[in-house]
């Protein structure tokens, strides 16, 4: 009984545990920043940045790397393969990823080879010509 | 020019505080990895810091036996249902049981060592044939440890905790309330740490009396079957991602026919080191780290060259040798201070360090993550399946991952 009593309260604290997570999970928006305000201290952070495409590399897998600039600085936004295939679903292929087109990217803070760079996970995370 | 004498200075300074954490109940490289980052101004050079962490990791894993064979062993009435370390401790053979874990350790790191050495080339290759696959491979594992509870009354159970700890890791891995590089240090501290503490609080609090006498109740063939076991299991657990030491073990318990308890112990140690040997080894093998001491690593040297190996493999083997012999000389003599010690005040103390370390490290929310992923764990031990089931928090979000589904399970769910 106290057993079954235990195995209960256990099932309970987790899924609303769970609850609350996602509730926090949906309702953390990522903080909208210049690109010059990037700094290592971000990384994990999830943040918006805006500007404009100044170069693109495609990879041979399929990834895409764009280099987005504003008046100030710049930093690298890899779109990975699993990404470009989400984002042709709904009709956004990488030469809709134009030099000088204004775009805003949502993603984490992340240092690759002692560089920043930003990368978005999902569709929403990319809004060209914002 | 690194300097030698500062290498062997920080390693055996990395031995020290793997003691205590080996030592301490709950505590696992893993919790402890932000915290040392968070200290990297005190190394003058990056070389100290990965040969800290390697050292700190590799004692860890030698001493980590001490506590897990010597405290919160059940009861004999439960004895059936106990793992193999505390089956050996309830015949008052714990000190062979440690000298089974550092055999395998030893052994298997050496013969993992060989391996990796003859098929260095072939890994990349295997890894880029592989990735594709990675998802069904790592689906299979789930359906094997569904499978191995070999009763619906225990597989339904193991279903709901992956399925449980799967959502949670979705959510959790997938959200930023905690920084990325966290967010493993309240998940995993929960699940496997605090939870066992709290369950082996109410356990046993006195230790039967022990053999100190040198006999291995274990044929060379068997010791040497189980090395390789271990060595091959664990590289495999490094290859592949989200697949851990204890799933390796539970599969080899029904490959390898290790059912037995020393031989189990052998392998599991021997997978453990090796495991551990091969994700710092990968960093350079395939790029891509395979463990927490390695994600670590990588982050600190980005781009390792071959030299850096030969320096990894060098610090591996200098600690094994000296965490062995620790490991040995302590299983004999921290047995009778464990008798003496009151485990409850023990177990609270880890408890409120590990909860003050996951505050100052992740917040509130790493807390409410903490708060969420023992509750799971504790949930899992009181329906009797295996802790290993926790790992869904870790399998599904990989599966996800893999099949190239995970941004639209993000999107779906808003996060």
């Amino acid at each position: 009984m106290q057993k079954n009593f235990l195995t209960l309260i256990c099932f309970l604290t987790s899924v609303v545990g769970l609850i609350l997570i996602y509730i926090a999970a949906i309702n953390i928006k990522p903080v909208e920043i210049k690109i010059s305000q990037v700094n290592s201290e971000l990384i994990g952070r999830s943040v918006s940045i805006q500007g404009i495409i100044t170069q693109k590399n495609l990879h041979s897998e399929g990834h895409v790397f764009l280099m987005i600039s504003d008046d100030e600085s710049d930093i690298q936004v890899p779109i990975f393969s699993s990404l470009m295939n989400d984002l042709k679903k709904e009709n956004i292929t990488e030469s809709d990823f134009k030099i000088n087109e204004a775009i805003s990217v949502t993603g984490l803070i992340d240092e690759y080879r002692g560089q920043l760079q930003i990368l978005p996970r999902k569709t929403s995370d990319i809004k060209i010509g914002d | 020019m690194i300097e030698i004498l500062d290498l062997i200075l920080f390693s055996l300074l990395g031995v020290l505080v793997g003691i205590g954490m080996g030592l301490l109940p709950g505590m696992h490289i893993n919790n402890v990895i932000p915290l040392i980052l968070s200290f990297s101004l005190f190394f003058t050079s990056s070389y100290q810091l990965v040969v800290f962490i390697i050292s700190v990791a590799i004692t860890d894993i030698f001493i980590g036996y001490i506590p897990s064979i010597f405290l919160g062993a059940p009861e004999e009435k439960t004895s059936l249902s106990v793992l193999p370390g505390h089956r050996l401790l309830l015949e008052g053979r714990g000190y062979e049981a440690i000298k089974l874990t550092i055999m395998g350790g030893v052994g298997s790191l050496l013969i993992s060592l060989i391996i990796i050495a003859l098929l260095a080339n072939t890994f990349s290759y295997l890894y880029e044939i592989s990735r594709p696959y990675v998802q069904y491979l790592i689906t299979g594992v789930v359906i094997f440890m569904l499978v191995s509870e070999r009763k619906l009354r225990k597989i339904l159970p193991a279903m709901l905790i992956i399925f449980l700890s799967g959502i949670f890791g979705v959510i959790v891995l997938g959200s930023t309330i905690v920084k990325p590089q966290n967010v493993l240090f309240p998940v995993l501290s929960g699940m496997f740490g605090l939870s066992t503490i709290i369950i082996s609080m109410n356990e046993r609090s006195s230790i039967p009396e022990q053999k100190k006498d040198s006999e291995l109740k274990i044929t060379k063939w068997q010791l040497l079957k189980s090395c390789l076991l271990g060595s091959v299991a664990g590289i495999i657990v490094g290859f592949l991602p989200a697949i851990g030491v204890s799933q390796a073990a539970t599969m080899v318990q029904y490959v390898g026919g290790m059912g037995e308890s020393r031989s189990f112990l052998v392998t599991l140690s021997g997978i453990n080191l090796s495991n551990e040997a091969f994700s710092l080894i990968s960093l350079f093998l395939v790029n891509n780290p395979r463990s927490g001491a390695s994600v670590a690593i990588q982050r600190i040297l980005t781009q390792l060259t071959f030299y850096d190996v030969i320096l990894l493999v060098g610090v591996i083997c200098f600690v094994s040798g000296i965490a062995a012999f620790l490991a040995m000389f302590l299983g004999k003599r921290i047995p009778n201070f464990l008798a003496k010690l009151n485990y409850k005040y023990l177990s609270i103390s880890v408890i409120s360090f590990v909860l003050i370390m996951i505050f100052l490290l992740t917040g509130f929310y790493g807390l409410l993550i903490a708060f969420t992923s023992t509750s799971i764990g504790l949930f899992c031990a009181f329906l009797e399946v295996r802790r290993s089931h926790c790992m869904g928090v870790l399998l599904i979000p990989s599966i996800l991952f893999f099949s190239g589904l995970n941004g639209i399970v993000l999107s779906i769910l808003g996060i």
